[in-house]
């Protein structure tokens, strides 16, 4: 039986995980860097080591340092959150070694699921439907144009050595393939000498559906339905919901058995992810599996009433799932919201810095799990989320309102947030209909719209902006006639100006 | 004395017509009278309702006629316009504000990683002066008009706040 777990990370999910295990009568460990002697998880933890340097290499990536921790400390397992080390291999065989119960697959699993091809090639044999395209790599321009004439047009010719956009053409018919074949290879070639390219089909408005799923050590797996993650910005999720406005019941049950047969293709122990696109026409594509516990986990707990930390401890003690496919139900809709340290306007580039007063939403059906606290930093050795915000409803409509509350309520001082954004997303009619896929944000130009909605917001608040500015003077006269020495400061300014 | 609320094309007539007791005013805007009541007030936040409606206002900027507040969560600018304001502009060290289009602030945090404009040279406006990094993300810090760089206030490698001049550009 585990009794004391490591968390190995920080921010909002060491907190999440570290409830979990309070709540369970497990002690916890908290690790931290320089840059966290303030944080929260530092003090919620029943003890804490210093590990080093705020940049992660330092501290929170440094296996032999975390192994150190665990050895000394006494800890049985470890949990590593998401993101760091939660899905290197490596480390998961580490502590297999040294007899530390990893709470998530097995090394050899996750190296599986790390591996695009050999993933890949497990679901075809489990008959779990993939991207259609090139089994591997195309061998010349003939070998690609016979490919693209099976799966259809447009379809995509991608280096496996590219990435961030670099490397990937989307082509129409014979002729763009060839020449697009070319500047690929070139591109490849100049970029990292070498070239390797696949063909996929193209898939337009498509939409980001994925599984939670858990498999115990006995070989029993479960789907825990799916979760609709669309509404994105440069590959990274904003909002999710469940369930998906387009699922029913019998698409559901159908896509959640290929998720078990995934899981089992894969040899996974414990909770995962499957995720897929799902095109315009219906039909479901398995893309990967997430060997770890989601930022988006929340909205799972929410609408299956299941605590997916004790599930996951449970287990990792070689426990069997303690419920059946057919006892799960579903019910309500959660959403959750990413609240990030960005500034949307400046590209969504990070805000950091101290945070001196914050205000946590709370109220029936919402959940807000945060490491914010008044008087905490927003770090920009770490990642932009401060706060995940979820509201549960009986309807969507609920849901949907609740997190409109809830984000009015959410006052964070001194770092730009993604909390307008959001409001003008919630309130639009595509929204509302259930119009979601990936290119969302620039499909409805949500940014354009926002920047309208925030100038609407001033001119609506000039009446009390105003008398602001009247009681604002009325007092800084005053201030200024009885402060001599005050106005003696302004004068050396205005001398060094 | 007269205001512009941001984004607003309206310049309206704003004044105190009484002060009813020791926090509570009775005040005109526009046409109209309006009852305030001031529950709270300090050099950072202001609470009061107004007509019976509560309101938070934060100060990000009371050094000058124009006054950047953040009214009930939306941050504005409110300009406002009179002899005796002038004089309180200027002596609050106002004088500066001329200046700040001549300076290039950084609208982040971060370390710098590369500094692409030189003292002395001509730059466009869009022209990149500095990238900055942060969050593992790279921004870059783009002049915001035509110019001469009159000086570079920053060195590689190291760390700027949100607001530091990162160059001055004439």
């Amino acid at each position: 039986m585990i009794e004391k777990v490591l968390v190995a990370n920080r921010g909002e999910i060491a907190l999440r995980v570290m409830k979990t295990c309070k709540a369970l009568g497990i002690k916890t460990v908290a690790v931290y860097s320089d840059e966290d002697r303030n944080s929260l998880h530092v003090k919620n933890a029943t003890e804490a080591f210093h590990i080093g340097e705020a940049a992660p290499a330092k501290s929170y990536l440094n296996q032999e340092k975390i192994l150190d921790v665990i050895l000394s400390s006494g800890a049985d397992a470890i949990h590593p959150g998401y993101g760091f080390l939660s899905e290197n291999s490596d480390f998961a065989e580490l502590c297999e070694k040294n007899k530390i119960n990893f709470i998530g697959p097995s090394g050899k699993s996750m190296d599986l699921c790390g591996d695009k091809m050999r993933c890949k090639a497990a679901m075809l044999e489990a008959k779990v439907p993939t991207v259609p395209g090139s089994p591997g790599l195309v061998k010349d321009e003939d070998d690609a144009e016979k490919i693209a004439n099976d799966i259809g047009y447009p379809v995509m010719l991608k280096s496996v050595y590219g990435g961030g956009g670099r490397g990937i053409r989307i082509v129409t018919n014979d002729k763009e393939l060839r020449e697009g074949f070319e500047s690929v290879t070139g591109e490849s070639i100049a970029a990292v000498g070498k070239s390797a390219i696949i063909v996929e089909k193209f898939l337009e408005k498509t939409r980001h559906i994925e599984y939670q799923f858990a498999r115990d050590t006995h070989g029993n797996a479960v789907h825990i339905f799916e979760r609709e993650c669309s509404i994105q910005r440069r590959n990274q999720k904003l909002i999710e919901q469940t369930p998906s406005p387009i699922m029913d019941e019998e698409t559901r049950a159908r896509i959640g058995e290929l998720v078990v047969n995934a899981a089992h293709a894969v040899g996974y122990t414990n909770l995962g992810t499957a995720e897929f696109l799902r095109a315009d026409n219906g039909e479901f594509y398995f893309i990967e599996i997430n060997a770890r516990l989601q930022v988006e986990h929340p909205i799972t707990e929410f609408v299956s009433g299941l605590d997916l930390v004790k599930l996951q401890l449970d287990i990792a003690n070689g426990e069997p799932i303690p419920f059946k496919q057919s006892e799960l139900k579903m019910n309500g809709y959660a959403i959750e919201c990413r609240i990030n340290a960005e500034d949307t306007f400046l590209d969504f580039a990070p805000s950091t810095g101290p945070v001196p007063t914050v205000t946590i939403p709370s109220g029936p059906g919402v959940r807000c799990d945060t490491y914010l606290y008044s008087g905490a930093t927003v770090s920009p050795f770490y990642d932009s989320l401060m706060a995940k915000l979820i509201t549960w409803g009986q309807t969507f409509d609920e849901s949907r309102l609740r997190m409109l509350n809830a984000l009015d309520d959410f006052y964070i001082q001194g770092v730009e947030t993604s909390i307008p954004l959001y409001k003008t997303i919630l309130n639009s009619e595509e929204y509302k209909n259930g119009q979601l896929s990936t290119d969302f944000l620039k499909r409805f130009e949500m940014i354009e719209r926002l920047e309208k909605d925030l100038v609407q917001d001033r001119k609506d608040k000039q009446i009390p902006a105003i008398a602001s500015a009247l009681i604002h003077s009325e007092f800084y006269k005053s201030k200024i006639q009885s402060q001599n020495s005050v106005n003696q400061n302004w004068k050396n300014k205005m001398d060094n100006v | 004395m007269k205001y512009k609320v941001q984004d607003s094309d309206e310049i309206v007539d704003g004044e105190i017509l009484e002060k009813i007791s020791q926090d509570e005013y009775r005040i005109k805007i526009k046409d109209s009278e309006h009852i305030l009541k001031i529950l709270n007030i300090n050099s950072g936040v202001m609470e009061f309702v107004l007509d019976n409606q509560f309101h938070t206002v934060r100060y990000l900027d009371n050094q000058t006629s124009e006054m950047k507040f953040i009214v009930d969560g939306s941050e504005l600018t409110v300009n406002m316009n009179s002899h005796l304001d002038k004089i309180v502009y200027q002596n609050s060290g106002g004088a500066e504000i001329g200046s700040a289009q001549l300076n290039l602030c950084s609208q982040i945090p971060g370390r710098v990683v590369s500094i692409n404009a030189e003292e002395g040279t001509e730059v466009k406006k869009g022209d990149v002066v500095c990238v900055l990094e942060s969050m593992k993300m790279q921004v870059s810090v783009k002049s915001h008009k035509d110019g001469l760089v009159k000086a570079i206030k920053i060195k590689e490698g190291n760390s700027v706040n949100k607001n530091d001049i990162v160059a001055e550009i004439e």
